[in-house]
């Protein structure tokens, strides 16, 4: 896809992440998610070399369950003049960081906070369905949902309707299993030489892949992200102030978000209504941001691609123009994305062996390569795509070393 | 131990009548009278044309199979598995798709051919189900 040389308002890197802090990332964290949300944020907040005092916004993701009165309460942020809020889930850190970015472009702020927070194993899991199905409840749907149309059929969580995307993946253009293994595979060589992975120790290779259980054909265990408890925060400046902050700050070259040509309302089964379930927003997300950096997809060095499961990785190596659609297979498996490779994706292990903090990690990780100290650090790289959630809207930014 | 089946709500604004329909045995879609655009999920306005003239139109009740998953992993106490989950377009209206229960992990393949059936709940409830027109021979046990 040939990039346009526009930049619709003006925001070519001059906004800049100058803090990032991450909790552990694990099953139990034996604590609320507000303390989870105030540890990342108070880490973050320390790497930038900045204080609760100088924060004058928050951008949060709708689906957390923190606040921003309380995590102004629990910081002790003193001067909020900027509240945002972002989503739908995981399209949130991405579009978030957009927001912060319109706030602080705008005068309506100078430094802003975003986070998310879960417990994601211990409290909340995502895995078990709607809130309608885990509930039992007698009746779902109305108001917009139009749960009513696939909770009573059976079809009831994130991974059953990406499963399906799958399955017509592989009618259309004959994406094999192994393909999507050697997504899984890619993720998990990052983890293990990521320390604080949940999935640091564990090696995975293609036998053990194919050999784990079926949890909705055709994904596999290890298509599947992880559950996880933790939080990641970032920090937000204009590029100006950036300049006295501890560590050089790593710009914002370019924000984007996309929905689909044929939204079919509600939140994620309604997509299995689209015209096409493999054409992501992605496609237009991918078209209004390499527009507005006047990047194209040759000139991304890193990747870090949202992946509740393997098969979005794959739609969305397609989606940004990495490959051509239906590619995104012989694509995976060529080693492209593995570490070493021409586009190296999800460094830190991804939602698939990292963690899962609802795309915010993967922000983080994409700071990392930036400054140059990632543990699956790209050498050279200056360039890193960090997308959101691929349902049912959309949204990425490009970052870039200073 | 018996658990409920999850059931559509009756009574929303802009999907009742499509439930309504399935009680006469009968499957509609949502369309646009101005314009013919289809609107499904279901809702009063057509945002192709702008027009707030849309209707149910009845379905001849084929269609074909766009997509599906096996699912085999439970979540939900009165599903059991393995169920498998269709994705059929309507012959009348490829665009317009809807979902169906299968039981087990049928042999399946794109576009064959689907025929609704409906299905009564113990309450009174009824969802339109799908089944394959012709199963297929070869292959795994159902
Ligand atoms: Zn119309």
């Amino acid at each position: 896809m040939p990039a346009r040389q526009t930049d619709d308002f003006g925001h070519q890197d001059r906004c800049a992440i100058v803090g990032i802090g991450s909790t552990e990332f694990s099953r139990n964290s034996e604590r609320s998610v507000l303390t989870l949300a105030t540890e990342a944020s108070a880490a973050a907040l320390a790497d930038a070399g900045l204080s609760p005092k100088d924060v004058d916004g928050i951008v949060r993701c709708d689906h957390d369950h923190v606040t921003h009165n309380d995590l102004v309460c629990s910081l002790g942020i003193a001067n909020l003049t900027y509240q945002g809020q972002v989503g739908p889930g995981g399209v949130g850190p991405c579009a978030m960081v957009g927001q912060a970015v319109a706030a602080i472009l705008s005068g309506q702020a100078t430094t802003v906070l975003l986070y998310r927070s879960l417990n994601g194993r211990s409290e909340v899991r995502f895995g078990s369905g709607t809130a309608s199905a885990r509930d039992a409840a007698v009746t779902v749907g109305g108001q917009g949902t139009y749960d009513e149309f696939f909770l009573p059929f059976g079809l009831m969580t994130a991974g059953q309707t990406f499963s399906i995307m799958a399955q017509r993946h592989m009618i259309e253009y004959g994406t094999t299993c192994e393909q999507l293994g050697s997504i899984a595979i890619a993720c998990r060589e990052q983890a293990n030489a990521n320390p604080a992975a949940q999935m640091h120790s564990k090696p995975l290779d293609m036998q053990t892949y194919l050999a784990s259980r079926m949890i909705s054909t055709p994904l596999r265990l290890y298509d599947y992200c992880l559950e996880t408890d933790g939080a990641c925060a970032v920090v937000v400046t204009s590029t100006d102030r950036a300049s006295d902050t501890r560590k050089s700050p790593v710009l914002i070259r370019a924000v984007a978000q996309g929905c689909p040509p044929d939204m079919r309302g509600g939140m994620m089964f309604p997509i299995v209504m689209r015209d096409s379930i493999t054409d992501l927003p992605a496609y237009s997300v991918a078209s209004t941001l390499y527009a507005r950096a006047g990047l194209g997809p040759d000139e991304i060095d890193v990747a870090q691609l949202y992946d509740c499961f393997s098969i979005s990785i794959l739609l969305q190596l397609e989606a940004y123009g990495f490959c051509e659609k239906g590619e995104g297979g012989p694509f995976a498996e060529s080693g492209a994305i593995h570490r070493g490779g021409a586009l190296p994706i999800n460094t830190g292990g991804g939602h698939l062996s990292e963690g899962y903090i609802h795309g915010m990690n993967h922000v983080v990780e994409g700071v990392r390569q930036m400054r140059g100290d990632s543990s699956g650090q790209v050498p050279h790289a200056e360039t890193c795509l960090v997308t959101g959630g691929p349902l049912p809207t959309g949204s990425a930014v490009i970052l870039r070393k200073s | 131990m018996n658990f409920d089946r999850i059931l559509p709500i009756m009574n929303d604004r802009d999907t009742a009548g499509f439930f309504e329909a399935c009680k006469n045995k009968t499957l509609v879609y949502r369309a646009c009278q101005s314009c013919n655009a289809t609107l499904n999920p279901p809702r009063a306005h057509c945002g192709n044309c702008g027009s707030w003239d849309t209707a149910w139109r009845e379905a001849s009740g084929r269609g074909r199979l766009y997509s599906w998953t096996t699912v085999c992993h439970q979540v939900h106490p009165a599903y059991g598995v393995p169920y498998t989950v269709v994705i059929v377009e309507l012959e009348d209206a490829p665009e317009v798709r809807l979902v169906g229960q299968l039981n087990g992990s049928p042999d399946l393949c794109a576009g064959m051919e689907m025929q609704v059936w409906f299905e009564t709940l113990e309450d009174g409830t009824v969802l339109p189900q799908w089944e394959p027109v012709e199963k297929i021979q070869q292959g795994k046990e159902s």
